[in-house]
């Protein structure tokens, strides 16, 4: 679980790690809303197609995409069945109860696994190709036009990077705190819903004081060095956009179009 | 509460992003399996928390990134079957929780002001913000799915609804009590840690 955002960025120099990340994210964006027009085999395939590119492109081999699919299987197999289960409309092949199976239901079902699957490769791309702090960099180029109606878009994002920032260290911190509340006979994960409850609380007092205490120390540094707001801040890193971000977003739109074209 | 400074705001607000990220990653801090299905969540506890310490808007701005978080996770890492039919929709997984923050410190301005007992305040102000949670969620998506099937998968919702509206009930009233619980028992500590900073 701990891998969902953090420690899964994988360095490297494909086309895709080069491109910057708001056109990363846009694109992202772009694929999921598309994913929703598709509805027959012709413009499924062809969204496969373009993600077998994308993984291709991106120059990471496919056991870790694979790897990142691995912990959804039930709960995407669990939907799956949901999905067959209670639809409606169709031919009725097997009823019993509230459950009812069709031939549309099964079709559906199958088109949801793809959807499914289309959508975490997607996400799994962008997270293994771009840094977090890339993807908060990225976030605020593209909340750039939120700024005229007053919006601190550039607060927001560096509060989006201080907290990407810090999450591994609060977990390290969280990761000893339960190992000491271990070696007192505490047993997370188990037992009835109270007690469950219970072994809660000594945890988030000690996670709640030690964030205080970074931002404490945190806002020591900042003023230190001279940090009075954020919206007036240079950047260390600037991403342009580029040839390769132009071609992408071509091709992801021209993939767009086709499948709109197809959908029936 | 005289503010110390703006970046001591800013960084205390990040922490708190911070920790809704990690408890919207790791099970035992955010949320509670239970044995019938969904989960206890304590995230909306953590809303309270911090409107109770920042004050109603900081509040209503992490109730905002949680459901920021809750909304793209449906996507992409969802937390339960449920989650990529109903949380899709940004009425039902972001604006119930910024009412959170808007409500909770609503209660907790008004009972500081009417009782002057931080704990009694901090215990209602975790149950109406967990009972906000649950029933703004649970409203909404009665509103949005009662009369179409949601877009993205076509179950027929109908026969499901009154089971997920029962098992959301079943959820939402415990959930309310351990928040009821929780929140002063770590809100009470946490405010002389923090009130020490501020003024320090």
């Amino acid at each position: 679980m701990n891998n969902f955002l953090f420690g899964r960025y994988l360095p490297g120099n494909s086309w895709i790690h080069k491109m910057s990340p708001q056109s990363k994210l846009l694109l992202t964006f772009f694929f999921v809303i598309i994913i929703f027009f598709a509805n027959n085999p012709l413009t499924y395939g062809i969204l496969i197609c373009l993600i077998l590119l994308s993984i291709l492109m991106s120059g990471i081999s496919l056991p870790y995409f694979l790897k990142g699919i691995q912990p959804l299987i039930w709960l995407i197999i669990f939907t799956v069945a949901l999905q067959v289960l209670f639809a409606s409309g169709g031919k009725v092949l097997w009823h019993w109860g509230i459950f009812s199976i069709t031939d549309q239901s099964l079709i559906n079902g199958g088109y949801i696994f793809i959807r499914f699957m289309l959508i975490i490769m997607i996400s799994t791309i962008l997270t293994l190709t771009t840094a977090p702090l890339a993807i908060a960099d990225g976030v605020q180029t593209l909340l750039h036009p939120l700024k005229k109606i007053k919006v601190p878009v550039d607060t927001l994002a560096l509060m989006l990077s201080i907290a990407l920032r810090f999450v591994p260290t609060l977990m390290d911190e969280m990761t000893t705190v339960m190992n000491a509340q271990r070696s007192r006979g505490v047993d997370f994960g188990t037992g009835s819903l109270r007690q469950r409850l219970k072994s809660a609380v000594p945890l988030l007092v000690p996670l709640f004081s030690g964030a205080i205490d970074h931002a404490e120390n945190l806002s020591v540094a900042m003023e230190a060095r001279g940090f009075t707001d954020s919206e007036h801040r240079s950047k260390y890193r600037v991403y342009h956009w580029q040839n390769r971000d132009l071609l992408s977003a071509i091709i992801f739109l021209i993939i767009g179009i086709l499948v709109v074209y197809f959908r029936s | 509460m005289a503010r110390k400074t703006n970046t001591f705001r800013m960084n205390m607000m990040a922490m708190f992003v911070a920790i809704v990220i990690i408890q919207t990653t790791v099970p035992i801090l955010g949320n509670i399996p239970t044995p019938w299905g969904l989960e206890i969540s304590i995230i909306s506890a953590t809303v309270s928390i911090v409107t109770i310490l920042m004050g109603t808007l900081d509040g209503a701005v992490i109730g905002g990134i949680w459901g920021l978080i809750t909304f793209i996770r449906a996507f992409v890492w969802p937390t339960s079957p449920i989650a990529p039919i109903v949380f899709v929709n940004p009425l039902v997984s972001i604006l119930p929780r910024i009412l959170i923050g808007i409500f909770a410190g609503m209660t907790f301005s008004w009972m500081m002001k009417k009782t002057n007992k931080f704990k009694l305040s901090a215990s209602l102000t975790g149950i109406v913000g967990s009972l906000t949670n649950t029933i703004f969620v649970l409203g909404f998506i009665y509103l949005f799915y009662r009369a179409k099937a949601p877009q993205l998968y076509a179950v027929n919702i109908k026969e499901l609804l009154p089971y997920l509206l029962g098992i959301i009930a079943t959820n939402g009233i415990p959930e309310a009590i351990f928040s009821g619980i929780i929140v002063p028992l770590i809100a009470e500590p946490l405010k002389k840690v923090f009130d020490r900073r501020m003024h320090a």
